[in-house]
Formats: structure tokens, sequence, C-alpha cells
């Protein structure tokens, strides 16, 4: 079950094409990644999941229809961008947010005081906004998006202006509320955050969806011949022995330990090399230490996908470059 | 409409339980009653330095009728200069304020009156003693002739005019009309609706602005439709207008119901019982009939109400067109900065309607100033001039459901443009950019 399905949605504005041909689909009680570069088109079609703006072509389904106005209610939203009235009373301002989703002011009251219980800011009901520190802010502004249980939840960039600790606590309240059933589109540029908490992903780039999926498939997908290898023995032996198969490699010093002097490498192959042929090849030249399929971080899929597609023609590795 | 309510509930509550706004709107009534008294309170305490003139009469015919007017005079005093005393010395006597010398010649030469003064003379005292001196020589000369039982004829000869207006309206009913009264009523209702434009008008955007950059409206739109959040607005503020407005009335209204009848003296209302009840005759009384007419309408409980009443259906009508202008500009900018050049295109319009406004006071039924009072950028103002002049009421009407219409009008292109223009930062748009923006899907 998708709670949403984005269908060739297209939006332009002006001279700019935001969003081309974009299709994703996010299934319920996932946490879905919505990565990119800046000026991408996420926080557009952030907007117009968000039924904010409205698509010039395609359709979004909100728990399988057709995405209508009176679905916000069942979404909450944390722009990257935010803010909260300067001069108004944080208990006030967080009642009067609830009640725009629809809760009434008693049982928003009383879960709002549940909420402030737990992040530790009871005693701040009644001071100005004025007098918060941004991280405190933020707080306010993440129970406010949360409060009314939303089945969809979209954080754009929740962490940022957050010490380790409250990120902390906020990335387990995220996965809490994953757990009771929510599904969370979460938009950031930490890749780190990504493979933590991330089930499936999209990465748009330049208005369009350039890579959709699981995190863990596409992390082994993009990991395949690519290995780890830490040996002792003649380096430059075993790269004339792979020589042809070899696409791309990188070679650390050696490095002196007690039993030997050890090389640390990397290697890209050539998609028909299997890896059987490699660890044969590579056991006949070197004394192989450790071995490992090399499963690439978010942030270097990122990069190279990003890179190869802006720029098709030949293969520029980000991995040889690090 | 359930968030609507929300929006507007809170918009008035900020604004409402703010000191300020307390302060002004209990304040101001106080100081319009201050300053609509005044007039009488200076002339109250300005009783003990009337000017003292001492008059030489060397007519020996003039200082009797000069003496009996001053009784009357709030601002001058005549003495009669004691004998003996020379001309020289009386102008350099402290105790006076200017010495008056009537020529013995006075009724064959008018001319030979002489006002010598340290200060310069206030117009009250030449006015006075002018019109006295002319009677004088008038009846003087008269009396030349012989004619039988003159004196009674004088007596009975000095009369006062006062031109009593009453207005007929098309059906042929009579009505009290004071065009001075009308006037000033226009003009304090004209300019108190063009402050309250602008002032209004202006808040509606710099909130937009402030809302804008503090990024709240980012939070906000996940709930509610952007076109929700501007209406909430624009109907928050007026409403605050309008609870102003309404709190002046019922300050005014009071004052005039519970403290006016205890100020007025026992004479003016006589007077006004009288010209209530079609008795009154100006000759007897020292009051104009002018005076009479803007006391008894200014101390009228319903007529003000009714005025009130007009002004507030013109204020909000004004306020809703013009807001959903100055929200459009406020949600197209960054700043005020940016703001300054395109607020032009709401308050040139709305310094219009006040210059025709006072347009109206000269002729306000004229057919440029109907017009203006229908053409709803001018139409609060103007409309609100010509009210106090008993104007047919199908035209008022008129006016206020063009007025509604355009705002219905001016609040869907303002949506439109309020909606793109809140997520736009940085670039300072154009008046073409922001027409674009209105067409975007």
């Amino acid at each position: 079950m998708n709670i949403i399905e984005v269908h060739g949605v297209s939006k332009q504005y002006s001279s700019h094409k935001a969003l081309d041909n974009v299709s994703l689909e996010i299934p319920a009680g996932s946490v879905y990644g919505l990565l990119g570069p800046n000026g991408a088109g996420k926080t557009t079609l952030i907007r117009i999941i968000n039924h904010i703006t409205a698509p010039d072509s395609g359709q979004v389904l909100f728990d399988g229809h057709p995405l209508v106005a009176e679905d916000v209610v069942n979404i909450g939203y944390l722009p990257e961008e935010r803010g909260l009235y300067k001069k108004m009373k944080v208990g006030d301002q967080a009642l009067f947010f609830a009640k725009l989703k629809g809760l009434k002011t008693r049982e928003a009251e009383t879960q709002l005081r549940a909420w402030f219980e737990k992040f530790g800011i009871s005693d701040w009901w009644n001071k100005k906004v004025e007098e918060l520190s941004k991280g405190m802010a933020q707080k306010v502004q993440f129970i406010v998006t949360v409060l009314h249980r939303p089945k969809l939840l979209i954080f754009d960039e929740p962490f940022s202006g957050f010490d380790p600790i409250n990120a902390e606590l906020l990335k387990n309240e995220i996965l809490q509320l994953r757990d009771e059933g929510a599904t969370v589109i979460f938009s950031t540029h930490n890749m780190e955050s990504v493979e933590a908490l991330c089930d499936n992903f999209t990465l748009i780039n330049r208005s369009r969806n350039i890579l959709s999926g699981n995190v863990a498939e596409i992390r082994r997908e993009m990991g395949k011949n690519h290995y780890r290898l830490s040996f002792q023995g003649d380096a430059d032996k075993l790269i004339q022995t792979l020589g042809p198969s070899i696409r791309n490699y990188n070679m650390s010093a050696p490095e002196q330990t007690e039993s030997g002097i050890i090389y640390n490498s990397e290697f890209t192959l050539n998609p028909d090399v299997t890896m059987h042929d490699f660890i044969q090849a590579a056991n006949d030249t070197v004394e192989i230490v450790t071995f490992d399929r090399a499963l690439p971080s978010m942030n270097e899929i990122f990069i190279r996908t990003v890179e190869n597609y802006n720029n098709p023609a030949p293969f520029a590795s980000a991995i040889s470059n690090q | 409409m359930n968030n609507l309510n929300i929006i507007i509930g809170r918009e008035v509550k900020e604004r409402v339980a703010k000191k300020s706004f307390i302060f002004t709107t209990l304040l101001t009534p106080l100081f319009m009653i201050l300053l609509m008294a005044l007039p009488s309170l200076i002339m109250l305490f300005s009783h003990g330095s009337k000017q003292k003139i001492v008059t030489i009469d060397k007519s020996e015919l003039v200082l009797p009728a000069l003496l009996k007017e001053a009784q009357d005079n709030e601002l001058v005093a005549i003495v009669p200069a004691k004998s003996g005393a020379t001309q020289q010395e009386l102008i350099h006597d402290e105790n006076y304020d200017g010495v008056l010398v009537i020529g013995p010649d006075i009724v064959s030469n008018p001319s030979n009156v002489t006002l010598y003064s340290r200060e310069s003379s206030t117009m009250d005292v030449k006015d006075a003693v002018s019109s006295t001196v002319a009677e004088v020589v008038r009846e003087q000369r008269m009396k030349k002739y012989n004619v039988e039982d003159i004196d009674r004829l004088l007596a009975d000869s000095r009369v006062s005019v006062d031109i009593k207006e009453v207005r007929v309206d098309e059906e042929g009913n009579e009505s009290d009309s004071s065009s001075t009264l009308a006037m000033a009523l226009g003009f304090i209702m004209t300019f108190m609706l063009y402050t309250f434009l602008l002032l209004y008008g202006q808040m509606v955007m710099n909130s937009i602005i402030e809302e804008k950059n503090n990024r709240v409206l980012e939070l906000m739109v996940s709930s509610v439709k952007p076109i929700q959040l501007m209406l909430g607005k624009i109907i928050g503020v007026g409403l605050v207008a309008l609870i102003q407005i309404v709190v002046w009335a019922i300050l005014v209204c009071a004052f005039v119901a519970m403290v006016m009848p205890l100020l007025i003296p026992a004479d003016i209302a006589t007077d006004m019982a009288a010209m209530q009840a079609g008795t009154f005759n100006a000759a007897s009384s020292d009051v104009s009939t002018e005076m009479l007419t803007a006391i008894s309408t200014f101390s009228n409980v319903g007529y003000l109400a009714s005025i009130f009443g007009y002004l507030a259906l013109f204020m909000v009508g004004g306020f809703l067109f013009y807001a959903s202008i100055f929200a459009a500009i406020g949600a197209s900018v960054d700043n005020a900065q940016d703001a300054s050049n395109l607020t032009t295109f709401a308050t040139i319009p709305i310094i219009f309607g006040l210059v025709f406004g006072m347009m109206a006071f000269q002729d306000p039924n004229s057919t440029a100033v109907i017009w203006m009072s229908m053409i709803p950028f001018t139409s609060p103002m103007v409309m609100i001039a010509r009210i106090p002049f008993d104007i047919a009421q199908w035209q008022i009407w008129l006016s206020f459901a063009i007025l509604i219409a355009s705002f219905v009008g001016m609040a869907w292109f303002a949506g439109k443009v309020y909606r793109i223009g809140i997520f736009m930062y940085g670039k300072k748009p154009t008046v073409k950019d922001i027409i674009r923006w209105a067409r975007y899907k």
C-alpha cells in the first residue's frame, strides 16, 4: 500500500521548469528520503504533495485517492525555512497551529502539555517566542508538526540547528512515529542520516527523478564489482595481473604493521568480471589480508549519480578521487 | 471556513489585546471631545484677559452705544476716558491695551476714528468698533430728517438677519440643514476614513511582509489555503478597525447623551427647545441659528449614531477593497523598502479620494463628484463627504454595493498574487511580474 503515488508530475515557473515528469511511490509506514542538490525541485514536489501548489500536469494520489485539500489534516509538514509569530506566547501559538489542523482546544492543550513535558520545555508555555533560541523554537515547531498524529509526516532538514543530543532525541521521536504507523518523508542533505533512517529514497536532480529505490538494494547494486582489499605483497604485480578487468582503483600508501607491509585498496571492476575471478586473481598474486564488498555510502551514490547525470560522457568516478 | 475563523480570531486577539490599541481607542475620543470643547474653553479662560480699550469720544454721541455693545463682547472692554486725561497720557498708560479716539465731526466724517495700540489690534476690536460707529452715525444722520417717532422707528429697524437653510429633497420633504455643519461633519469623517484606510491598510501589508520574512507563512500554508490566510488577515484587521470605530461611536454618543446636557447653558437649551418646536426667533436670541443648529445636531444622539453607522459602513467597504491591494503588495515583496514603490498604487487613489472629498463640499451633487462617489477607488471618502448633505439614499447604497463588488474582484486578484508571492524571495517584483503571477495555475 502506497500512501503517496506521484504520477508524471510537471510544474513550470515562467522560464524555469521546476519538475519534469516526476513519478515516485512512497510505501505506507516507511521512512522515505527525498534527496537532491539545491534547487533540484524537492521543495516544489513537497509543496505539491502538501496541496500548497498544484501541478501543471500529472497526478498525486494520497492513500489511494487523488489528493484533495482536505487531505492536509492528515499531513504534518515541517518546512526547511520556518518561523513562528515572535510576539505570541509559545503555548498560545502551539494551540493556534493545533486548531488549524483540526484539533479541539481542550484535546490540543492536553496533548501539547504532554509533548512539552516530554521535551522538557513545560516552563516555556507562557514565554514569548522572541525569548527562545533557534533550537528551542524548532522544538516547538516539531511538536506542532506531529501533534495531530498525521498519517504522513514531511520533514525538510529537521536536524539543522539542533545540537547532537537534541538531534538524537528528534531522530528517536521520528522513528517512534514511524513505528506507530506514520509514513515519513525526509528531505535532507545529510546522507549519513539517510543511511540511518530511510528505507527508500528518490534522488531528484535538475527537475527529474534520476534514481529511486530501496536504500539497501541500491547500495548493493551500486556496490556491485566494487571491492575493498587489504593485502601483503607486490601491488604493481596485482594491478598488472588484473589489468583490463579494472575499471577504476584506488591504492593507499603501504602501511607498516606488526605482520609486515599492508596495502589497502579499492577496486571497481568491469561488469563482466565476477567476484570469483577477482578473488582468484588476487589470491594468485598477493596474500589477501581482508576482502570485502565495498558498499558505497549514500554520499558516494549521491555524488556519483548526480555527476554522471550532469556529465554523462566519460565515467567520472568520485570514488577514485577520495 | 473553520480555519478562516481561527485565523481571524488570532488577528483580532493579538491586536486588540495590545496596550497601544487600548490606549488609542480610549484616548482618541477624549482628545476629540477636548478639541470640540476647546473654543468654548478658550473663551471661558480668556475672560480675564479682555482687551481694555480706553475711549475719548470728542463727539459725545458714540460712547453710550459703544458701551452697550461692549457689554456682551467677550473680547473687548470699552472704558470711558477720565475727563482731563490727554491722549498722550492714555497711550502710555500700561493699564490699557489701546486708545480709541472718536473725532468731534464723526457724523459728517465717519472715518475720523483712530485706534492707537501697542500691539496690533485684533479683528474683533476693529469689527466691534466700526459696526457700532456706523450704526450710531446712521441713526444720527436719520434723526436730522425730523421724522416723527424716529426713536421707535430706529429701534424697530434694528434687525439681525440669520438665514435659516431648509433643504427640500426630491419628494418635497423639508429638513433643517446647515451647509457649514454638513461641511464640518463631512470633513471630519472624510479625514477619519482617509486615516483609517491608510493606517489599517498598511497594517495589513506590513504584517504580511513580517509573516513572510520570519517564514511563519511556510508553516501556515501546510494547514491553511493561502486565500484563507489572506482573507483572514484582511477580515481580522478590518474587525479591529471596526471595533475601534464602534467604541468611539459609543463613547461619543454616551458623552453627548449624558454629559452634553449638563454643559449647554440654560438659555441655549431654551432656544434649542424653541427651535425644535418651531417657535424660535433669531432676533430675540444672542445665538445665531447656524450655531444653534450645530449644537442641536451635535447633541442629537440618534443623528450622531447614524453618521457613525455610515462611517463604519464605508470604512468596512473601503478597507476591504484597499486592504486587498495592500495584501497583494505585501505578499509580493520581502521588505518595507521594496514595498514603497508599489504602495503608491494604493496610497495615490486614497489621497485622490480625500481631494475629491474636499471637492464634494463645494457642490455635493455635481456630476464629477457623483461619479467619484461611485468609483470604488475614491468612493468611500467622497461618499462619506456627501452623506451629511442629505443626498439620495439610493446613491449611498449603490455606491456601497459597487464597493463590495469591487472588493470581491480585487480580493480574487490579490489572492492569486498572494498565493505565488509569499514563496517569492529575493528579486524585487515589477508590476508585470505580479500580473503574471495572477495568471499562474
